[in-house]
């Protein structure tokens, strides 16, 4: 007597993750983005190997706030370094900033969304008066105000993590801590249409507690739109940094592309007529924003269930 | 419109305002040293007699919560903000006082023009959806939307100051000249203001432009569209009579919302063309770390910021009864 086995194939986790680039490469947007990400993560990862290492006062040779030239690709700042150099090492700079301060804004956002949707009540009412109070306040101002406390509060900022400098951390974190909220809405406003879901009853009927129930029932059904979210968050992360360096908050020692447009209004570049000084920087700029709200919208699109019907 | 819905939204306005005191009240508890040696800083030879003295006299010898709250609260309340570092002997209100006025200008022209402007790029691409002008305007918006503010201001200076000499690099008004009439002014300043307008206008028409394209395309597949469509009437009609006026209802609550993150990028326009607003203020106040004068501006735009969302849902319930519950 044989038994029929019944074999359920079991979907690996990241087959779905395939298919999802697999449908972002086939749109327009998608594709541009991703192509624009891929050069500009190739030369984050290893600035470098394309351009040497990071050039600073000491081991500038070039001549002095010079016009692009055979030399110097991309001319030189009023250090005599050239700007070929510092904006693909700033690519880096800004988008190890970016990323993490994305991390930590998804991941409170994602906390608070969930928690406040799944527990409801009066913890829900709380949590979303806070995340209301971030979302009408210019939390940019209040990056201002917080990042000069921080740094005093934190002390002397030669200390490194992960090879960051110290000054660079406090303005990541403050970028966390402001930005979170509107991810938080939308987490929130998924996990209340999953919470009323059969599976989600029957894990409680069973005895599941409610840790339980966040984490392996309602996070996977979340995590799609997490992701949606997280790329947007990264384009507006990467302009908050880029604003607070240029009032004057970045770290010359690492510079960033903001902090490079910082030196360069400081030197007075507009004026001079010197725009190889802040068009590379700003082109940067530019093209990460435009790349990850092209990606962010197409994969909003694609996995927000509300908007799929919409071309 | 209900009392109920007014009296909500109103008191909502009031709780959000007490919590920005309050955090104002609190960040400058935060900071590295006691108060008294903030206040004195700067001061040679304090004697342990003046500190105490001085403890006395600013209260700070009272419980933090809630003598010095509610003391700080009335302060605030009156307008108090404290004295400024830097600017020896001048209130914060009064230094802040001076700024307000170029920063409402420039911003409130800004503002103007850009929502018209956005607008009408936004609802002519979403009407022409998929055609080459939706991909052009599209295409421009995104690009300006992606860009900072100071950036862009930095590219038309560039252009139109160095390059073309057509518009003066800073300020508001020529330094040291006198004017003739009072229309010599207007025009001077008109001259000074172009630049910085254009770039306010320029940065915020991406952003309300994408918003207004996705509200006019959401608005065109509603039934409502198709019935007019089906009743013969001209696209113009169905555009201006039945479309835009459901497509902009919810562009202008997220231009209220949107307010908020205006602001940042409104700080740097000024600083790029050395306009002597609130934005030059609070980064010269950031330079010094001037922080009664840096609070005072966090203060008094998030307070503005409330209010003007206060406004737009008051506005959004006097022309939408669905939200008036």
């Amino acid at each position: 007597m044989t038994t029929a086995a019944i074999v359920i194939p079991r979907r690996r986790p990241w087959t779905g993750a395939i298919e999802l680039l697999g449908q972002l490469v086939l749109r327009p947007a998608g594709l541009v983005g991703l192509a624009i990400l891929l050069v500009l993560t190739a030369l984050s990862i290893a600035p470098s190997f394309f351009v040497g290492p990071i050039q600073t006062a000491v081991t500038a040779t070039g001549p002095r706030l010079s016009p692009p030239s055979i030399d110097f690709l991309l001319g030189t700042d009023q250090l005599g370094r050239s700007m070929l150099n510092l904006t693909v090492h700033g690519t880096r700079i800004s988008m190890v900033i970016g990323l993490i301060a994305t991390v930590i804004t998804v991941l409170i956002g994602a906390v608070i969304g969930i928690v406040s949707g799944y527990v409801g009540g009066r913890l829900d009412a709380v949590l979303m008066r806070i995340t209301d109070f971030f979302l009408v306040l210019p939390t940019f101002v209040l990056a201002l105000i917080l990042t000069p406390i921080i740094r005093d509060l934190v002390g002397n900022a030669t200390a490194e993590v992960f090879g960051i400098r110290m000054t660079l951390i406090v303005i990541i974190v403050v970028i966390g801590i402001t930005s979170w909220a509107s991810t938080a809405r939308i987490i929130r406003s998924q996990t209340l249409s999953i919470r009323e879901r059969a599976f989600v009853d029957r894990a409680r009927v069973i005895g599941a507690g409610g840790g339980h129930i966040m984490r392996r029932h309602v996070l996977p059904n979340v995590i799609n739109l997490i992701v949606a979210n997280a790329v947007l968050t990264f384009a507006g992360a990467v302009l908050t940094e880029t604003t607070l360096s240029f009032v004057g908050l970045g770290d010359p020692f690492q510079p960033s592309w903001g902090q490079l447009l910082e030196a360069a209004r400081a030197v007075g570049a507009p004026g001079l007529g010197a725009w190889w000084y802040f068009v590379p920087p700003g082109v940067g700029i530019v093209l990460v924003v435009l790349a990850f709200t092209l990606v962010g919208s197409a994969l909003d699109d694609l996995l927000n269930p509300r908007r799929r019907r919409a071309p | 419109m209900g009392g109920r819905f007014l009296g909500r939204k109103a008191a909502s306005a009031a709780i959000t305002i007490l919590a920005i005191i309050l955090v104002n009240f609190l960040l400058f508890r935060l900071m590295p040293g006691s108060p008294e040696r903030i206040i004195l800083r700067g001061v040679p030879n304090v004697t342990e007699q003046q500190r105490v003295a001085l403890r006395e006299r600013w209260g700070l010898n009272d419980p933090i919560f809630p003598d010095q709250f509610v003391k700080y609260l009335g302060a605030t309340a009156t307008g108090d903000l404290g004295y400024s570092f830097v600017a020896r002997g001048q209130t914060v209100a009064a230094v802040i006082g001076q700024r307000i006025g170029p920063t409402l200008l420039l911003f409130g022209l800004g503002e103007i023009l850009a929502i018209l402007i956005g607008l009408a790029l936004g609802a002519y691409s979403g009407w022409k959806r998929g055609t080459a002008v939706d991909y052009v305007g599209n295409g421009i918006s995104l690009v300006l939307y992606s860009t900072p503010y100071f950036l862009l201001g930095m590219a038309l200076l560039l252009v139109f100051s160095t390059g073309l000499r057509w518009f003066p690099t800073f300020g508001m008004l020529t330094a040291g000249r006198i004017y003739a009439s009072p229309l010599d002014l207007l025009a001077d300043l008109a001259f000074h203001l172009t630049l910085p307008l254009l770039t306010v206008s320029l940065g915020l028409v991406g952003q309300y432009s994408i918003l207004m394209r996705s509200s006019i395309v959401e608005t065109l597949s509603e039934d409502y569209v198709t019935t007019a469509r089906a009743m013969g009437l001209q696209d113009g009609r169905v555009l201006t009579g039945h479309a835009l006026p459901n497509a902009l209802l919810p562009t202008v609550s997220l231009v209220a919302i949107n307010l908020g993150y205006v602001i940042a990028g409104a700080i740097t326009v000024e600083v790029v063309f050395n306009w002597p607003g609130l934005g030059t203020l609070a980064v010269e106040a950031l330079t010094a770390r001037d922080y009664p004068v840096l609070q005072g501006v966090f203060l008094l735009l998030s307070i503005s910021v409330v209010l003007a969302n206060l406004l737009a849902d008051v506005v959004y319930g006097f022309l939408d009864p669905r939200v008036r519950t």
